[in-house]
């Protein structure tokens, strides 16, 4: 072999060599690479486990914690897990019960109930679906549920649920609205009855009053001074009868709210009531501020500020009477005032005149019943009433009125 | 340049052209690496370059024909080693259209930090396809290697038709019709 040959030769065999060197240490070098890779990967790995097994106690106590029944389930409605609420509401034995929910839906709702499920799973969520089921125990119920669905790279895979069990809930809201039905039914009939009683009362008051005048007529050159006036006493008293009966029939049907609410012009319905109402010359009214609009039913309005004003000039006793009607705006309801310089009403009275029946003066035009109309309509505005007085000073009545 | 691209060059050559052709190449080229190639290790191009050179200067063969020639023996070690890769295809058309999104993909998981050429497909129908290359190293013919060899893997045949699009080949269209 020439030397030429044998340097060309072990220059290759060098070549080789070295590449199998080379080779060596980039391969020993990426062990060590791949050693420190694993440790760096085995830490974070570590890590990550701790974090989820946070996470995941933390989840686990939030499903455990939650009140409502929670169902997570696969798209066909297999039951994967569930809290103890929704054991409870479904009645089954434990958690550990394979069930499938639309296996348990109502057979009359199972339409809705799919059409539901194919939007939820077209939508993603679905809220406030009503239904009915029936139980492991074979209880019926109603149920209200809010849906969504769990994705896993954008596709689905489950749908987790809360449930309420409204069956009770439900019954309690048809028993309200039953009882409001018997009640509005009630109250028709109690407002007929009232006005049938009211003129089954009146007409025989109305007979007495022809029979007592009629024998007055047949007696008249008979009859003493004595017995006239006690005649006349007669016809008073039943007078005040009638107005009595006029009266609670007035109170009986402040009570009934009629739907017709409008806005009232205070100012307006007050200057009315001036010329209406009979005001004894010595008297003046004055309204010092401009009255405001309110929402409210003119009539029981007028009634209210009817009664205030006719009670403040009745009582009014000196020569120079004065009524002073004003407002104040308190944020959510208006002020009234109807102040009067009349005989003034004692403290001890001021809780009683409210109640019906309690009129401090026997007269003839006064029933006892007008504040108690008046204290009612008030309640009805969602306002309040009371009063400041001095005997023989004057008395100032407050109320307000829901703006 | 990956160590593989040198050892199988290094290999080929030995085979067509002896032993003495190889040491005289190396011996006659300025080598940072000295000649001392391992598949697992990245070396320079340029010693690829002046390799070939003094290759192409010894046999009077181009540059593009020893690449040619070259890519055809590099499809065999591809063949050899990743039999797997090719068995996800069944047709030329559908594999040569992938290199980007799915060879080069696989290519990187092996060599994280190999420079591969891009090949963005500009047309392709069931028999056509039209791509076009680019990479500093201008090593089209390389490429159109290992096409004519993906051709012949699936017992096909098809007319290439390689257009420079600039001066240096660092652009180059790839006309594939298949027949």
């Amino acid at each position: 072999m020439s030397q030429d040959k044998i340097d060309m030769l072990q220059r290759a065999l060098a070549r080789e060599k070295a590449a199998r060197k080379q080779a060596e240490k980039i391969l020993e070098n990426k062990a060590a690479e791949l050693y420190e890779a694993k440790q760096k990967l085995e830490i974070s790995y570590a890590e990550l486990e701790a974090l989820l097994n946070k996470t995941d106690s933390q989840l686990q106590g939030v499903f455990e914690n939650i009140v409502d029944a929670y169902v997570i389930m696969d798209l066909w409605g297999n039951i994967l897990k569930m809290n103890d609420p929704a054991v409870d509401l479904l009645e089954f034995e434990d958690k550990k019960e394979n069930a499938n929910l639309m296996d348990m839906v109502h057979p009359t709702d199972l339409k809705l109930v799919s059409e539901t499920f194919k939007n939820l799973i077209a939508e993603g969520t679905v809220t406030d679906s009503n239904f009915r089921i029936i139980t492991k125990q074979k209880n019926e119920k109603l149920v209200h549920v809010n849906a969504s669905i769990i994705y896993d790279n954008g596709s689905p895979i489950a749908a987790q649920g809360i449930v309420r069990d409204i069956t009770e809930l439900n019954s309690l809201q048809l028993q309200k609205e039953r009882l409001l039905e018997k009640l509005e039914k009630s109250n028709n009939e109690l407002q007929e009855y009232a006005h049938i009683v009211s003129h089954d009362l009146k007409s025989p008051l109305r007979s007495i009053d022809a029979l007592v005048n009629w024998i007055k007529e047949d007696n008249k050159d008979k009859l003493d001074a004595v017995s006239l006036h006690n005649f006349s006493l007669i016809e008073t008293t039943l007078e005040k009868m009638e107005q009595l009966i006029s009266d609670v029939l007035m109170y009986s049907s402040v009570g009934v709210e009629t739907l017709e609410k409008e806005t009232i012009d205070l100012d307006a319905l007050v200057s009315d009531l001036k010329t209406i109402l009979f005001v004894p010359d010595h008297v003046s009214i004055n309204v010092l501020q401009p009255l405001p609009k309110i929402e409210g039913e003119k009539v029981k309005l007028q009634q209210l500020f009817q009664n205030l004003i006719s009670n403040a000039i009745k009582f009014i006793d000196k020569d120079a009477g004065l009524v002073e009607i004003n407002v104040k705006d308190n944020g959510t309801h208006y002020e009234f005032s109807i102040k009067d310089n009349g005989i003034g009403i004692e403290e001890k009275f001021h809780e009683k005149i409210f109640k019906i029946f309690h009129a401090l003066n026997k007269s003839k035009d006064s029933t006892g019943i007008g504040l108690s109309i008046v204290k009612k309509i008030v309640d009805l505005h969602q306002g309040q009433i009371w009063l400041e007085s001095k005997p023989n000073i004057g008395t100032t009545f407050f109320f307000t009125l829901k703006k | 340049m990956k160590g593989i691209v040198f050892t199988e060059f290094l290999d080929l050559v030995e085979d067509k052209f002896g032993l003495e052709v190889l040491d005289k190449i190396i011996t006659q080229s300025n080598l940072e690496s000295g000649g001392v190639y391992t598949s697992v290790g990245t070396y320079s191009f340029s010693e690829m370059l002046q390799l070939l050179q003094h290759l192409s200067a010894h046999t009077s063969i181009s540059i593009d024909d020893l690449l040619l020639v070259y890519a055809e023996h590099f499809f065999g070690v591809i063949e050899e080693s990743y039999p797997g890769l090719l068995a996800t295809y069944k047709d030329p058309i559908e594999m040569l259209s992938s290199i980007e999104n799915h060879i080069h993909v696989e290519v990187r998981k092996i060599y994280p930090d190999a420079e591969l050429p891009t090949f963005e497909v500009v047309e392709k129908t069931q028999n056509t396809l039209v791509m076009i290359y680019k990479s500093s190293r201008a090593m089209h013919h390389f490429g159109l290697g290992l096409m004519n060899k993906t051709f012949e893997h699936f017992n096909a045949k098809a007319s290439i038709v390689l257009e420079k699009l600039n001066e240096d080949g660092t652009e180059v269209k790839f006309l594939i019709n298949k027949n």
